[in-house]
């Protein structure tokens, strides 16, 4: 095609749909350019510093996280994962779900509970002090402990990943082996697990960036990351500069291990192998002994990611509630449920207008590069929040010395923070309303075209009535994730605001961290609606296909 | 006689131009002709009618609809403005609305609207059914609704894909007549999409065959069947035998070397006399009820497949064909 055939077309095709998308996606990589630009202006004095002594600290401290994560979650997540889809055990389908609950304990409110379970006076000491072994200590508080609790909160994103794909897997690959004498633990290891690899490692991929985004545990274990690296250069050092730099490094990181999950299921595509429709419904019955083991093996993770610092929580939340039950307490929930309320809302409205805007929109380019959008998940929320701040306070500046206004319009102010989390969690809404809108034929929306309603119309008649499923789970795993949100709140939030998860941040770093336990239950609480609604989700799914 | 669709130079592709799924297809369909398309899959037939409707962009050529320009390298009228009907292959029926919401669902704001409706579920044997939903009917039904929808707003061209072929071969054949008489009765241009020919035989006025994103031939029913412009062509018909060199040794008959020649296997006779005969030994009999296939071994050691609906008795036949019935392609 000649250039002027080609100008033609895209003279075409460009329709205003094409313009909005253009602007929601620069809006969302916004941030991202910023820490790029940022990179030309050079690094802050103390840059020196960092790499000769601590980078290198940083650099170990997380690739040893990601490693020892990565074994325990693969240890917990598939294994408990295979037992539930295959095998008939007692309390089988209350594990199925319970094993899912560790997800709504955010992995800072993990490291509170652990550090009082292992405290002086903890759960551990006492147990340990009864049966008679005076004295005896386990030092949590470093980066085995770390890596626990990250795993242990963690764990069922790759329990889901892995149990959807054992879920969706025929089971006649796993019978043809069977047949040619394979014995079941041994086809597990020699069939289901290098084919439910992609699955496993997409799951795995999730728990890394979450590992890498955290900074609540880590900083309140005292174990140096990136995350806390870049808190330390800006706001205690004061120089924004190094904050950046070492933001760069992160990004590398972080756009690695996705190109990594891109890379690994580059010719895999064993879930749509549709070979029978049959799966693990029929499920293996194995011998009483063994379904009491099978039991006990799914039971230790729910514990140990649930019950137990659960437990510690309320016994904490039972001391402190006199203190901390207050009318601050109530303004914080409201205005942290406010704040999540509105957000959700704004982001599923920018979900959805970036999903339709992108199927109205008729420039192949600009489609196959809407993608782009939903990347923030995968960037840690203080590349964020800072990627948001810095022209933030750019723009309030010029606005300052043009005398346009006399005070701070943008930064440290809602407007900042709840752009910064819709850039943050747009993936999260994004996803379901893609799933649900895919699941609608195309030649729905394409009849009533033909039959004369415009996109917009189609859209209200056709297509919103069909995916109203996905916005609410749209609504609600944003909503749950934004309550949950740390570093980017503590960052971006205005003075005289504040939410549950820095009101608990504030108490466990002032030395009061049983006073945490309140606005920490109040999370979990909320964070289970999710859990469970994830996995009927999950069921639905699985017996529909 | 004024053609309702016009089509020039049409071509589409897709993967930046890697994959080509129509090129320089150009033809036209008179007014209130049925013109069925037929081609392989991954012929270009689907592209070809998604270009029509407006679902999709062409890349070059020109798209007229009753003599406007819709679609064009500078201009690409929505699928909405084309007064374009549209059957699809799933039915497309709107679960959550009723069917008569679905059948009102197109037609333009007028006061008559649920009238006009009615008036077309009638038209297609659906009256009664205006309070059901989707889900509540059978298949015919929800492809009788489909037509319904797509003709209430009175479209200029319709196009059906693949209509038939979510039914079971009985109704197939109920609902074809049934379909086509409604749609000849409304007038409408029609263009419809199958792989079927046994479709196309029997209700188009002309036959479109695509191959690899190419128009082949179009022609009648029965000019098609008779003179097939390509081997393609007349093996899209029903089965044919290609005579290469070694069958034309078997069967004595010298053809020209520039040409490829076929025969069609219901023209193959057995035990009778005519123009080019050859002495063959049954090697397999296969019994397929109405119609048995023979596998044979000719005079010179070539094999050939036949199906006949004559007994066939004894270990050796005479098998031959005629001279008028041989197809000759330049190829």
């Amino acid at each position: 095609m000649n250039i002027k055939h080609r100008f033609f077309k895209f003279k075409r095709d460009l329709n205003r749909w094409s313009l909005l998308l253009l602007i929601i996606l620069a809006a969302v990589a916004i941030p991202i350019l910023t820490i790029g630009l940022k990179l030309f202006d050079g690094p802050g004095d103390s840059w020196g510093h960092i790499v000769d002594y601590v980078l290198f600290d940083y650099l170990q401290n997380s690739l040893l996280l990601a490693i020892f994560c990565s074994i325990i979650v693969i240890v917990f997540g598939v294994s408990t994962a295979w037992l539930v889809s295959r095998f008939h055990f007692p309390f089988r389908k209350q594990l199925e779900w319970l094993l899912i609950l560790p997800l709504s304990v955010p992995a800072y409110i993990m490291a509170y509970a652990y550090a009082g379970v292992f405290g002086y006076s903890g759960l551990f000491s006492n147990i340990v002090d009864a049966v008679g072994l005076d004295g005896f200590r386990i030092d949590f508080m470093n980066i085995y402990g770390l890596s626990f609790v990250l795993s242990i909160s963690l764990f069922p994103y790759v329990y889901v990943s892995s149990r959807t794909f054992f879920l969706a897997q025929a089971t006649n690959l796993l019978e043809a082996s069977r047949m040619l004498g394979i014995s079941e633990f041994k086809s597990f290891f020699k069939l289901i697990f290098p084919l439910a690899r992609p699955a496993i490692i997409a799951g795995l991929v999730l728990v890394l960036m979450e590992v890498l985004n955290d900074y609540g545990a880590a900083s309140y274990y005292g174990v140096s990351t990136f995350t806390t690296g870049i808190f330390r250069s800006w706001f205690s050092l004061g120089e924004p500069e190094t904050a950046i730099y070492l933001s760069a490094i992160l990004l590398i990181i972080v756009f690695g291990l996705i190109l990594f999950e891109k890379w690994q299921r580059r010719h895999m595509n064993f879930t749509s192998a549709k070979t029978s429709k049959q799966n693990y419904s029929s499920k293996l019955r194995p011998k009483k002994g063994h379904q009491i083991l099978f039991s006990l093996i799914c039971f230790v993770p729910v514990c140990l990611g649930f019950i137990l610092p659960v437990i510690q929580l309320l016994i904490w939340a039972k001391q402190t509630f006199a203190k901390v039950w207050n009318v601050e307490f109530i303004t914080i929930t409201l205005e942290s449920f406010g704040i999540a309320f509105i957000t959700a809302l704004i982001t599923v409205l920018v979900a959805l207008l970036l999903l339709f805007f992108t199927k109205w929109n008729k420039i192949e380019l600009l489609k196959s590069s809407s993608k782009l959008g939903v990347l923030g998940y995968a960037i840690p929320g203080i590349i964020i929040a800072i990627g948001v701040l810095v022209p933030s306070l750019y723009i309030d500046k010029w606005l300052i010395e043009k005398n346009i206004t006399s005070k701070l319009i943008l930064n440290a102010t809602l407007i900042a923070l709840v752009y910064a989390y819709v850039v943050r969690f747009l993936a999260v809404a994004y996803q379901p309303l893609e799933s649900s809108s895919l699941k609608i034929d195309r030649s729905l929306s394409d009849s009533s075209k033909v039959l004369g309603e415009g996109n917009f119309k189609t859209f209200f008649k056709i297509e919103f009535p069909l995916i109203r499923t996905g916005l609410l789970s749209a609504f609600i795993l944003v909503f749950i994730d934004i309550l949950k949100e740390l570093p980017l709140t503590l960052i971006m939030k205005p003075y005289d605001v504040n939410t549950l998860a820095v009101k608990a941040f504030e108490y466990a770093s002032d030395e009061m961290v049983s006073s945490a336990a309140l606005p920490s239950l109040l999370i979990i609480l909320t964070a289970l609606v999710p859990a469970i609604f994830l996995n009927k989700l999950l069921l639905k799914n699985a017996s529909n296909s | 006689m004024q053609a309702t669709l016009n089509i020039s130079n049409l071509s589409k592709s897709y993967d930046q131009g890697k994959v080509k799924a129509l090129d320089d297809v150009s033809f036209f369909v008179n007014k209130g002709d049925i013109c069925a398309v037929v081609g392989e899959s991954g012929s270009g037939k689907t592209t070809l009618i998604r270009l029509i409707a407006g679902l999709e962009e062409l890349d070059s050529g020109e798209i007229h609809i009753e003599s406007q320009l819709v679609a064009s390298i500078k201009k690409n009228i929505a699928p909405e403005k084309r007064e374009v009907g549209m059957v699809f292959q799933e039915y497309a029926l709107f679960p959550h609305l009723s069917v008569l919401e679905n059948v009102v669902y197109g037609i333009k704001k007028s006061k008559s609207k649920k009238d006009v409706a009615l008036e077309t579920l009638n038209l297609v044997g659906l009256k009664g059914y205006e309070k059901r939903y989707p889900h509540e009917l059978s298949g015919g039904q929800q492809q009788r609704v489909a037509l319904a929808r797509a003709l209430a707003p009175k479209p200029s061209v319709l196009i059906l894909d693949e209509p038939f072929s979510n039914l079971d071969a009985m109704m197939r054949h109920r609902l074809r007549n049934e379909v086509f008489n409604i749609i000849k009765k409304t007038g409408v241009t029609a263009i419809f999409v199958t792989h079927d020919t046994q479709d196309a035989l029997a209700v188009a006025d002309e036959i479109l065959i695509l191959q690899n994103g190419k128009l082949v031939q179009k022609d009648e029913a029965s000019a098609l069947y008779k003179k097939p412009q390509s081997i393609y062509v007349a093996s899209l018909f029903g089965n044919t035998v290609q005579l290469n060199k070694g069958l034309q040794t078997a069967f004595k008959c010298p053809l020209k070397e520039d040409c490829c020649h076929a025969i069609r296997n219901e023209s193959l006779t057995v035990n009778q006399d005519c123009d080019y005969v050859s002495e063959a030994e049954i090697l397999k009999r296969t019994f397929l009820g109405t119609h048995s296939q023979l596998l044979l071994k000719l005079d010179n050691g070539e094999h050939l497949n036949v199906v006949t609906n004559e007994p066939v008795l004894g270990k050796t036949i005479k098998i031959g064909f005629n001279s008028k019935d041989v197809l000759a392609f330049d190829e």
